[in-house]
């Protein structure tokens, strides 16, 4: 037998919205969910739960944290503890200097400012490009949108790795510019714009502000400029951090795109100086430099929790 | 979006050409219906036609009355996307019947660059070798997350905690893991992973070193850094089933396991369904894991597509060949286009139902 | 047509003016001396130029500031010149790009292998003009001369260093498993009995092999020629990969991995990640060629004690050791002023080490004053008599231990070096790549058919190269 409820349309719809309403919140308000009340009750499924729920933390840490530990250790243990005995926690002692050397000698330092850099571009840019579009297409909405959007969207229809090539010689001999933007941040940076994800997941965000407001402040005389600076944006908080977010890891992650169009060493982000690098430093110091290039991104995950969890499960809200 | 997550790490290209999977994430659903792809999309213009004209007629009231300032809003979009997206992939369909090697001028070719890819054997190998990543992504990738979230979902203390820690995978850099397991593969007795097999009285196995092992070996990792983003999404979709289907199972007298068989899946069938598309387009473009692990061996068992297209593009001393790296792009392309269209119908048809 | 015709003859004009003061120069200077003093250009005209010059990536600190100090000894003797070191490693993979993109440095190093091409496709600048000038032009020992010339004996790129390829072993571990390391093995088999013997002992890789990034095929073809075959015919219009020693060299392999499994557990070794694994202790014996000590001591903390080196065994009919080398060149897109500068550059800084005491004392003192490996052993690149001078003149600075290579330089004068094969070599390599790591990683590899196979895949590459 299957259930089916009969609200299930509006239940999808409740979670098609990818707004700013608190679908998991409201979910969540309604306290049970699989197990019953009264299966709590009875002693063996309370045990077995409770044993499950051990099982899957413990393994949860091992397999979530101990390669972050692991490699923690690794970065302050000298190559041949770590090589001969990878598991054994400091047989000879602690070498806090593979950090130094990694930040200053191999100039870790240099690669992760790069990355900053490449980070911060990308997230200015997606933000720039996606706001003012999506405020386009949902607030002014012109009679040509759907165009836009059918265009927008049939983006997404192509693999990125259509691009590749293509995108490559624009980034080598790219019209307007004239000049060559290989080894620039620009060639990071300027890429990013055209991402659909960001615009639509904004474009529809805006969709689902009042209309209401927007009259109102029309009323005021506010003029479209206005009315994105002080009525829109405001009220976009939510989003743009999702898309903050997601701009932000993907800069720090990017790998293969970085390689192609930074080939000088000296402008090159951590994800593309590392696999290098692996060839010319002590194991000590190359691990040392893993766990430098990972502390950001752990400590903004760690910061922004809830932030980062939500935009996952608004992927799947919008998703499902 | 972890969805777009699990696959972001998997996904060379810059974060703003994620496309497919990410992207796809965001616009399915509502009322936009899409009228693409792409070449479809400018044809059903009607309604924009009509603007063209009245702007024609009237240039001037369509700036009076808003038209300007909504184009210079635009402008952002249209540029970055016409310049890095749109005109890319035109680009990219010309260069496919194209012989271009950025010295000479480009010459037609007509469809040599396809005859050309279609008769490289190491085709062959990397279509298998794809193929096998994926259904091994999805033996090893698709269940567990599922049983996680479902646990998941009933734990009662400190649900913060379980999320955090199986979504810390997913924040690491992918670079950075990648190099980290390498080392944990190390096919020596006293490699991490060995060692601890060891422990429990297992033989060392030889991991990336063997053309059996490489490819589960990337697998297992590939999992291991997408399963958090998973278990995010579908635990989202077990908290969202309506407790009123668990309350009609149990007076019809349903133990846990037939609510788990009965009621929670079928409602997360779509879900399931989605996650399975977006899978199956995110691994047909495996890229970082065969190219850093083990440069596509040993003996070319994890050569997958993608790995075969940049080593046509930039990794050839004759000179890059990238009329053969964009017909094979636009192969691949044109099969992740089929399951993006039925990704597509399917998030349709529930937005309308 | 006609505008090209002429932007020719405009080029040549300048080539030729440029040629002329140099030549000009060098008679005002001492005449007959067969160096290549850097004073020879100092007059030389044209505004300031900047040429950007290759460095390797990841250098040490103290190689850097070597590098640093010779740049600052040349730009005192030319101020008209400035030097930009800029960290570029040529990789064929990416070079056309690098090229269209412009992002190559003006002077960069390649490999003997793919000099010809880059000649033939003409993407290297052709400056056999200015170096037709350079003292020692004459005195190229002609077999490595031939790597930079093109078909008709011009010189488009200089050798700057030459190599044979050597048996590199760690005497640490040949001192554990108790095998003496002054006698080094003398014959393939026992590279393996040694072999198995320190993996008994050890528990390390006895002798390990490359097989990535294209050493796969590089070190296959260098055993294929130390057990007496060739890889490719004579005319180099055809590969022979059924040769009987590329077979041989194969089933060697099989044998130590499979039936003594002796080397070790990493099977996807390439250059960088072998010399690593080396210097760490992890490997006992590996081939690769004779000049690898400054890497594994500068890059990678090798203990100097541990180090030791030999002679590649010969046998069957006609075996020889491979020989490489890298060749310094220019980029095509330099102007006039910047190719003559660049090749003063190349002079002062890789051949005047070689061939005028003066400089080659100097060069030696600051690298050993910071450090950094001298006399490392390396092949002529001019000929015998020269190289053995040159190698007197820094005697005092050699910081090397060559009593542990003694085993190598006693006797690689006296082996038979060939060259690689000369069509599409790269692109050979590559495909036998996955031959090695098939034998390596998979017990049951049917040698016969994978070389049948890769024959045929090599065939088509020449087909197509030609």
């Amino acid at each position: 037998m299957t259930y089916n409820a009969s609200n299930g349309g509006a239940l999808k719809a409740r979670m098609l919205r990818t707004g700013p309403d608190k679908n998991q919140k409201a979910a969540g308000a309604n306290d049970r969910g699989i197990v019953s009340q009264a299966d709590w009750r009875r002693p063996r499924v309370r045990w077995s739960m409770r044993i499950s729920h051990g099982l899957l933390l413990a393994s949860l840490f091992l397999v979530g944290l101990g390669p972050l530990l692991w490699l923690g250790k690794a970065a302050v243990t000298p190559t041949q503890d770590t090589l001969r005995e990878p598991l054994s926690l400091w047989p000879n002692g602690i070498d806090l200097e593979n950090l130094v050397t990694a930040w200053t000698r191999v100039e870790i330092d240099r690669y992760f400012f790069n990355t900053v850099a490449l980070a911060f571009g990308v997230w200015l840019v997606s933000i720039v490009v996606a706001t003012t579009g999506g405020y386009a297409l949902s607030v002014l909405r012109p009679a040509y949108r759907k165009v836009v959007i059918g265009l927008v969207m049939a983006t997404l229809f192509v693999p990125a790795v259509v691009l590749l090539v293509p995108l490559y010689l624009t980034i080598l001999n790219p019209p307007l510019v004239g000049t060559s933007m290989i080894n620039t941040f620009w060639a990071v940076w300027l890429p990013a714009g055209a991402n659909a994800f960001n615009v639509l997941l904004v474009m529809r965000f805006f969709d689902s502000l009042p209309r209401e407001v927007f009259e109102a402040a029309r009323m005021d005389g506010a003029g479209p400029f206005r009315m994105f600076w002080s009525v829109v944006l405001p009220m976009s908080k939510p989003i743009l951090g999702v898309v903050s977010i997601f701009a932000i890891i993907g800069a720090w992650k990017d790998f293969l795109w970085p390689l192609l169009v930074l080939p000088d060493p000296a402008m090159q982000p951590l994800s593309v100086r590392l696999p290098a690098l692996q060839k010319f430093i002590e194991l000590d110091v190359f691990l040392a430099a893993l766990a430098i290039s990972t502390i950001i991104p752990v400590v903004l995950f760690l910061v922004f929790q809830r932030m980062f969890l939500r935009g996952a499960g608004l992927g799947g809200a919008v998703k499902g | 979006m972890s969805t777009s997550s699990t696959t972001t790490e998997r996904d060379p290209i810059p974060s703003g050409h994620e496309g497919t999977d990410s992207a796809h994430g965001a616009d399915a659903p509502a009322g936009l219906a899409p009228q693409v792809p792409a070449e479809r999309g400018l044809a059903t213009a009607s309604a924009p036609r009509r603007a063209w004209v009245a702007w024609l007629n009237a240039p001037g009231r369509w700036a009076s009355s808003g038209g300007l300032s909504t184009l210079i809003f635009l402008m952002p979009l249209l540029l970055s996307f016409g310049l890095f997206s749109w005109w890319p992939i035109v680009r990219s369909a010309i260069m496919s019947v194209q012989n271009t090697n950025l010295v000479d001028e480009p010459t037609f070719v007509g469809l040599e660059n396809f005859q050309q890819v279609l008769s490289d054997p190491l085709l062959g190998t990397a279509v298998l070798n794809t193929l096998y990543f994926a259904a091994l992504a999805l033996v090893l990738g698709y269940p567990v997350p599922l049983a996680a979230a479902v646990l998941m979902s009933e734990v009662r203390k400190a649900k913060g905690l379980y999320s955090a820690l199986a979504y810390l995978p997913v924040v690491i850099p992918p670079v950075v893991s990648v190099l980290l397991w390498k080392f944990f593969y190390d096919a020596s007795p006293t490699g991490v992973f060995n060692t601890v097999l060891g422990w429990v009285g297992i033989d060392p196995q030889p991991w990336l070193q063997s053309a059996d092992s490489a490819m589960p070996s990337l697998v297992l990792y590939a999992t291991w850094a997408a399963a958090g983003g998973t278990i995010i999404i579908y635990l989202a979709a077990v908290i969202g089933v309506p407790t009123e289907l668990y309350d009609a199972a149990e007076v019809d007298g349903a133990g846990i396991w037939r609510k788990v068989w009965h009621v929670t899946m079928p409602q997360l069938r779509g879900i399931l369904l989605v996650t399975f598309i977006l899978q199956i387009i995110g691994t047909a473009q495996v890229f970082l894991e065969p190219y850093l692990f083990t440069n596509g061996g040993p003996a070319n068992s994890t050569l997958t597509v993608l790995l075969l297209i940049y080593r046509y593009a930039f990794e050839n001393s004759l000179g890059g060949d990238y009329g053969a790296a964009t017909a094979l792009s636009l192969m691949l392309a044109g099969v992740l286009a089929v399951f993006s269209a039925i990704y597509f119908r399917i998030t349709r048809s529930w937005s309308t139902s | 047509m006609k505008s090209l015709g002429r932007r020719a003859g405009m080029a040549g004009a300048l080539i030729a003016s440029s040629a002329l003061v140099l030549a000009g120069c060098s008679t005002s200077e001492e005449p007959a001396s067969t160096t290549s003093d850097s004073g020879s250009a100092e007059a030389a005209p044209a505004g300031p130029v900047t040429v950007k010059v290759a460095i390797d990536a990841g250098l040490e600190p103290e190689a850097r500031d070597a590098f640093d100090e010779r740049v600052d000894q040349f730009e005192a003797d030319r101020p008209d010149v400035t030097i930009e070191a800029q960290e570029y490693t040529w990789t064929g993979t990416t070079f056309a790009a690098e090229l269209a993109g412009g992002t190559l440095p003006d002077v960069f190093t390649v490999p003997y292998t793919d000099g010809r091409g880059l000649i033939e496709r003409e993407q290297i600048a052709d400056i056999h003009e200015l170096v037709n000038e350079l003292p020692y032009a004459d005195q190229f020992n002609p077999n490595v001369a031939q790597a930079g010339q093109d078909a008709d004996g011009n010189m488009w790129a200089i050798p700057i260093a030459a190599y044979g390829q050597g048996l590199h072993y760690n005497r640490t571990l040949f001192e554990e498993a108790g095998l003496d390391p002054d006698s080094p093995p003398t014959s393939w088999d026992e590279v393996r009995e040694y072999a198995d013997t320190i993996a008994e002992a050890t528990g390390e890789a006895g002798y390990a092999q490359m097989t990535s990034s294209n050493t796969g095929g590089w070190i296959l073809t260098t055993l294929a020629y130390a057990m007496g075959g060739r890889t490719e015919s004579a005319d180099t219009t055809m590969p022979t990969l059924d040769d009987p020693a590329v077979k041989e060299a194969l089933e060697y392999l099989q044998d130590l991995r499979w039936e003594d499994d002796s080397m070790g557990a990493n099977f996807l070794y390439d250059w960088g990640t072998i010399n690593q694994d080396f210097a760490a202790g992890r490997i006992g014996m590996y081939v690769s060629g004779g000049g690898n000590y400054g890497n594994l001591v500068t890059q990678n903390a090798m203990v100097p004690d541990d180090y030791g080196l030999t002679v590649l065994p010969l046998e069957g009919e006609d075996p020889g050791v491979l020989g490489g080398g890298t060749l310094a060149v220019v980029n095509p897109k330099a102007d006039e002023a910047t190719q003559a500068a660049s090749v003063a550059w190349i002079d002062f800084y890789y051949m005047a080490k070689l061939a005028d005491e003066e400089q080659a004392k100097a060069n030696a003192e600051v690298a050993a004053s910071l450090d950094q490996p001298v006399g490392a052993p390396e092949l002529p690149v001019f000929d015998r008599e020269l190289y053995d001078q040159s190698r007197e003149w820094i005697a005092d600075y050699i910081n090397v231990p060559v009593e542990q290579m003694a085993p190598y330089t006693d006797a690689i004068f006296d082996q038979q070096l060939v060259g690689e094969p000369k069509t599409a070599t790269q692109e050979v390599y590559a495909m036998l790549d996955s031959v090695v790591q098939s034998v390596l990683t998979d017990e049951a590899a049917d040698i016969d058919a994978l070389l049948a196979d890769a024959q045929t895949q090599a065939e088509g590459i020449y087909a197509s190269a030609e």
